[in-house]
């Protein structure tokens, strides 16, 4: 806690490559796949090859859990379960089903007349039931955020999106701004709070002119823009900014909870309409897309549809001198074959050529540390997993970083810390137990 | 299907970009060395020549001397990368490597700590102790614990150095016919003075060598590149500037030199405020304040045991040159410290994540005992000043 300054940098955007283009709907692939996975927990299948299955439909869910189910995008026939790649770099199970273009809708979905009377349970109930998890990235279902037993103030909706490149979140509530409000307050009613704050990035005015627009209807909503800085979408720094709490391991014991602006917009529908999680939005950008552009796709589209709606890679790109990045730049995974599908986590596909130089060593000139918005020291923690000191490893709380990358992207000489402080909290966890 | 290239998060890397990375912040402390070496051309060869007290070839000697350190020390690692790697010995696989190991830096400082009229089979072997014994052996760049160039000095310093004297020694060819300047640099004066026990002055320490403005501007004796505060502090603001070095670093130390100096000047009997800064102004200590405590590898890491290790040397660069039986503290106290900059490391990583508790606590405590314990025995053994206690402690009839 001493000599504390740096809460994060400025990075480079890059967000004006998809923000040229409005959100664009893409509903109906002809095939999709759902993964059967969640937060890396295996879903069991509900329905058989040459079942018909409508939008809407339980398809697969998690036997322990009745959360954790995931519903068909699409109407049409079930052809195979078939192997895919998922956005956590591994291959999973998948439910093909091909589009029959009808867009049956289950019988489940309708209109809910009684929106305005609906209890805390019910509205608890509805997140369960539709497979609702936090869009952000985590995958986290939402529901449990709302069980807890501590008194909740203020609901934050987050649309920070700090990591660079990724506009998903800005592009979906430019589309649907009062949609963005109703869910606010539905998820405000949920949790029993007094308000709801929504936080977005200060330079993004659209937004806030949008929001400005309908505030009128929505007076317990408040705006909260938050500095650009990286990672300003950080629970605990949004926490921090808006409420001056803070917190050791949930936003709950601090009277909050924080839910992605996206999951916002489509709990409005799941409460309204009974429309389960189905479809989310998903950036295709980076330089090595001609045309970068964001989606609201089913999930389990294959993004390599995606990528030829926007026109495919640019000329000349040479894949092995690429990295093709599920996720945000910052966080996110490498993945070797271009062959993956839309899940619920996955918010941004980034293609992105990248140069290599000779690295030379680590100098010590303490960049990492001076970023780190935990406060950690990432040279020792690299050195003590080195060296599998454990105990050390403890003394400098390895596991309190929370892999927001900073201390690799500042390196000067190209050392991978980050990836040496993943390994030393593996090992940290390894030998505490 | 493509296949693509895989990678860690995250993607996107300063240091990929022009500019960002550690080869530029070798080319600034170069840079920031320029006013330095300029400085010291001039003052030890340009303004010798205008004298008339040398001819042009001895002219070029310094700046041939300064740029001799960094291509010796170039040309040194070039062979060791040769000897030791058998399979890679083509000249671009040796310039590659050279390019990362950025062997000219050590070595103009070390040509820098020299004297003038060192001769150049000396500064060839303090190169190769600096390069290969301080640098290659630990594993290279990144990898030394004591600061090379500082290395090849010291023992150069202990070993050669008269060899040095033999040459030509300290004094320039304009200086060496000043009487005043006894053939010593002010450091040594004071060393004299400081081992025959007479009472120090402003007229036996500055005024042989005009005022403390000159020794600001640098036109005093002394090594090449450390007698100008000027030029050093120029290359400092560049530094800080460009976010290469933090300016704390060098402010702690100097000020540390500073203070207690002063006190030591204050019990002496002369509180003014010439001997402290008589004191930061002779010898190595801005120089050192600027381009060698704030050496990444072999200095600590983040911002607190920085500031714990500039007031570390502070005291014992004071405890060195006081007590000691060297002229100069800068180079030992900081040798001794290059060790100390490992633990200092660790300790301070615990404390900046769990503050003052267990188990940094008892380090941190430890430290500053240390701190203490030096710091008031160099006031008191500086001064003397159990002379000073004894009548206190005769009443007290502790004895």
């Amino acid at each position: 806690m001493i000599f504390h300054k740096a809460k994060g940098i400025q990075i480079d955007g890059k967000k004006e490559l998809c923000k040229k283009s409005p959100l664009v709907e893409y509903l109906n692939p002809d095939t999709v796949y759902i993964p059967l996975v969640r937060r890396s927990l295996k879903l069991e299948p509900q329905v058989k090859v040459g079942d018909l299955v409508k939008i809407g439909q339980v398809v697969a869910k998690f036997k322990t859990y009745a959360s954790f189910i995931t519903h068909a995008s699409v109407s049409g026939e079930v052809k195979s379960i078939k192997k895919v790649w998922h956005s956590s770099g591994k291959m999973v199970d998948a439910i093909e089903i091909e589009n029959d273009h009808k867009n049956t809708l289950d019988e489940s979905i309708k209109e809910r007349k009684n929106v305005n009377e609906l209890t805390r349970e019910e509205l608890i109930d509805i997140m369960m039931d539709a497979g609702l998890t936090g869009l952000g990235g985590a995958g986290f279902p939402s529901y449990i955020k709302y069980q807890t037993k501590e008194k909740i103030d203020t609901v934050i909706i987050n649309a920070v999106e700090c990591e660079p490149y990724i506009t998903c979140d800005y592009q979906f509530i430019l589309k649907y701004p009062e949609k963005l409000l109703r869910g606010a307050t539905y998820m405000m009613r949920a949790a029993d709070a007094d308000e709801v704050v929504i936080a977005y990035k200060a330079y993004n005015k659209k937004i806030e002119e949008e929001l400005n627009q309908l505030s009128d209807q929505y007076p317990h909503v408040k705006l909260s823009p938050v500095k650009d800085i990286y990672p300003a979408g950080w629970e605990k720094y949004i926490v921090e900014q808006v409420t001056g709490k803070s917190y050791k391991s949930l936003p709950a014991e601090a009277g909050v909870i924080v839910n992605n602006s996206a999951t916002a917009i489509v709990y409005a529908d799941a409460v309204e309409k009974n429309i389960p999680l189905i479809s989310r939005p998903i950036s295709i950008t980076g330089e090595g897309i001609n045309d970068p552009k964001t989606f609201f796709a089913p999930i389990g589209t294959k993004v390599s549809e995606l990528i030829e709606q926007c026109g495919g890679y640019v000329d000349g790109l040479d894949p092995m001198q690429a990295n093709y990045i599920a996720g945000g730049p910052m966080t996110g995974r490498a993945i070797f074959i271009d062959d993956l599908v839309l899940d619920d986590t996955l918010g941004a596909v980034i293609i992105k050529p990248f140069v290599t130089w000779d690295y030379p060593e680590c100098l010590g000139c303490g960049r990492c540390a001076d970023v780190c918005p935990v406060y950690l020291t990432p040279t020792e923690i690299k050195k003590a997993f080195e060296r599998k000191d454990v105990k050390l490893l403890g003394y400098l709380d390895a596991n309190k970083c929370m892999q927001c990358g900073l201390c690799s992207y500042v390196c000067p000489s190209h050392v991978e810390i980050s990836e040496a402080v993943g390994k030393g909290i593996d090992l940290l966890r390894k030998g505490a137990k | 299907m493509a296949r693509f290239a895989g990678g860690k998060a995250p993607f996107l890397r300063l240091s990929d970009e022009k500019g960002k990375n550690t080869n530029t912040i070798m080319r600034d402390f170069m840079i920031a060395l320029l006013p330095v070496v300029l400085f010291s051309w001039y003052k030890n060869g340009i303004q010798v020549y205008i004298d008339g007290n040398i001819n042009f070839f001895e002219m070029l000697y310094p700046l041939f001397l300064i740029l001799m350190g960094g291509f010796l020390s170039v040309v040194m690692e070039g062979i060791f990368f040769y000897i030791t790697d058998k399979k890679n010995r083509n000249l671009n696989d040796i310039l590659r490597k050279l390019s990362t190991s950025y062997a000219a830096i050590p070595g103009v400082i070390l040509a820098l700590l020299l004297p003038v009229y060192t001769p150049i089979w000396v500064l060839m072997f303090a190169t190769f102790i600096a390069t290969i014994v301080g640098k290659m052996l630990f594993g290279g760049f990144g990898h030394n614990i004591f600061n090379p160039a500082l290395l090849g000095y010291a023992i150069v310093g202990f070993t050669l150095s008269g060899f040095i004297t033999d040459a030509g020694g300290v004094l320039n060819g304009s200086e060496i016919l000043v009487d005043t300047y006894a053939g010593a640099t002010p450091l040594g004066i004071f060393a004299q003075f400081r081992n025959t026990g007479e009472a120090f002055s402003f007229a036996a320490l500055v005024e042989p060598y005009g005022n403390l403005w000159d020794f600001f501007i640098g036109t005093i004796p002394g090594a090449l590149g450390e007698t100008s505060a000027l030029a050093i502090l120029i290359g400092g603001v560049w530094l800080v500037a460009r976010k290469i070095i933090k300016w704390y670093t060098p402010v702690i130390y100097v000020g540390t030199v500073f203070v207690i100096s002063w006190i030591i000047g204050m019990i002496a009997g002369d509180a003014g405020l010439w001997f402290p800064t008589y004191s930061i102004l002779s010898g190595g200590v801005m120089f050192a304040a600027v381009f060698m405590i704030t050496e990444p590898v072999t200095t600590p890491t983040n911002s607190l045991g920085k500031i714990v290790f500039a007031l570390f040397l502070g005291v014992l660069t004071v405890l060195f040159r006081f007590v000691g039986n060297l002229p100069e503290g800068v180079g030992t106290s900081l040798i001794l410290m290059n060790i100390f900059a490992i633990p200092i490391d660790t300790y301070s990583g615990i404390i900046r994540t769990k503050g003052f508790k267990k188990p940094g606590l008892s380090f941190i405590s430890v430290l500053a005992g240390i701190f203490l314990i030096i710091a008031a025995y160099t006031i008191i053994a500086s001064v003397n000043m159990y002379t000073a206690f004894l009548p206190i402690i005769n009443i007290w009839q502790v004895i």
